[in-house]
């Protein structure tokens, strides 16, 4: 109970301290039902933890992701069709930024609950949705990219391995000639061929 | 955090005082135009800042989690429910309590994510040329820079409770009930949690003073003395 008292007292005490230093008075209150050791410790807290502001630079660069985020949220999500999904350009790098306020947006996630907001951070982070509104854009040309790219690796074909024997032939063809003209040393000018520097890669010797 | 106002029942027999949210205008704002909340983000900006930098005793960690907090404040915004009404006690749940809630997990979880990384030390990132709120706080000037020194390496060694509860009082100015709204406790939990930290801050800074006057009263010459003290921190 005297504990609580004290706590009481206390804090009396520094809302007295905090007024003073809003008054700009000079002297720190005095009250001597407080201990003075605990009396120079908040004294010292109040004029050392001074509230500081970030860049400006940061500022106006936060604002302008609220801005974007704020346009977000005005902007009709859907479609028509409920099946493509409009994209604002600003989204991709809020996500970055904290890939949790898509959580939040959708309401499936409560910023203000701890354990809530401490799990959702543990989860590895999900795939950014792929959104695709209008007609083809940039990303859908990339997906066309990576299908492809993908479909080749999977396909080592009998005509790549061909293909790939008739150009060891020619650069053994044209290292046997070069050896037989006395040739040490290939030069290649100009707009030289991937043909000629594959023979040159075969080298006197 | 809250002023009181006479509302509409003033005028019955019983005048009741209702509790406005002092944000209420500009949350309302918001909320029909999510562009508005511009406002209360200047409003809030430096108090999260600071929040955020006397927790994690990083400058761009603390860049990075207040750009979080404002971004799932304005997601979140929609759903924010004032309960500021004395019925309420001391969890009434005002925008800035419910913002600092916010900005206490977010700054938990970089927190736990910074463990295993070395922070640097907050009196370097507070001495980095950051500009001072508010110009009150340049009475910090009277404060020697070897006390807001020890200052900080007390509240820094304080359990988090402690520590958070010290920062949002001093820094922040907050009310013991804002505190106990932003960790989830009771007033008078806040309020010894407070006491206890003031004692152990003032513990620390008695025993700072006593290690700087024994290292002056020994062999070591006093430019030494402030190397050892550097390194110390």
């Amino acid at each position: 109970m005297s504990d609580e008292v004290d706590a009481l007292v206390a804090d009396r005490y520094i809302d007295a301290l905090l007024a003073a230093a809003d008054r700009h008075a000079v002297d720190a209150p005095s009250n001597a039902a407080v201990d003075p050791d605990v009396r120079e410790a908040a004294r010292i807290l109040r004029a050392s933890l001074v509230r500081v502001h970030p860049s400006f630079r940061f500022e106006e660069r936060l604002a302008g992701r609220l801005a974007d985020l704020a346009l977000s949220q005005v902007r009709p999500a859907l479609a028509a069709g409920g099946s493509l999904v409009e994209l604002p350009p600003a989204s991709a790098s809020i996500l970055d930024a904290d890939p949790l306020v898509g959580a939040i947006i959708r309401g499936e996630l409560d910023p203000t609950d701890a354990d809530a907001v401490e799990a959702a951070d543990r989860l590895p982070p999900t795939r950014r949705p792929l959104l695709v509104g209008g007609a083809i854009t940039s990303a859908a040309i990339s997906l066309v990219g990576v299908a492809y790219v993908a479909w080749r690796a999977s396909r080592p074909s009998a005509q790549g391995r061909s293909s790939n024997r008739a150009m060891a032939r020619a650069a053994r063809a044209a290292r046997a000639r070069r050896v037989a003209a006395g040739v040490s040393t290939l030069v290649i000018a100009g707009a030289s061929t991937a043909a000629a520097v594959t023979a040159g890669l075969g080298g006197p010797g | 955090m809250s002023r009181p106002v006479l509302g509409r029942g003033a005028r019955t027999a019983s005048a009741s005082v209702v509790v406005l949210d002092r944000d209420r205008s500009l949350v309302e704002a918001a909320r029909r135009d999510p562009a508005r909340f511009d406002a209360l983000y200047r409003k809030y900006l430096a108090q999260v800042y600071s929040f955020a930098l006397y927790e994690l005793g990083d400058h761009h960690a603390a860049e990075d989690a207040t750009e979080r907090v404002f971004l799932r404040a304005l997601a979140a915004l929609p759903r924010f429910r004032e309960q500021a009404r004395p019925d309420d006690g001391p969890e009434a749940s005002t925008f800035r309590v419910w913002l600092f809630r916010i900005a206490r997990n977010t700054v938990a979880n970089e927190r736990r994510a910074r463990r295993r990384r070395p922070a640097t030390s907050l009196e370097a990132a507070l001495g980095a040329g950051l500009a001072v709120a508010d110009p009150a706080d340049l009475e910090a000037d009277a404060v020697t820079r070897d006390e807001a020194g020890e200052a900080i390496r007390a509240l820094r060694a304080l359990p988090d409770d402690r520590r958070r509860a010290l920062t949002l009082r001093f820094v922040d100015e907050m009310t013991t009930a804002e505190i106990a709204g932003v960790l989830g406790r009771s007033e008078g939990a806040v309020r010894v949690l407070i006491h206890r930290a003031l004692g152990a801050v003032a513990r620390e800074l008695g025993r700072e003073r006593g290690t700087r006057v024994g290292d002056h009263d020994g062999e070591a010459p006093p430019a030494h003395d402030a190397g050892t003290r550097d390194a110390r921190s």
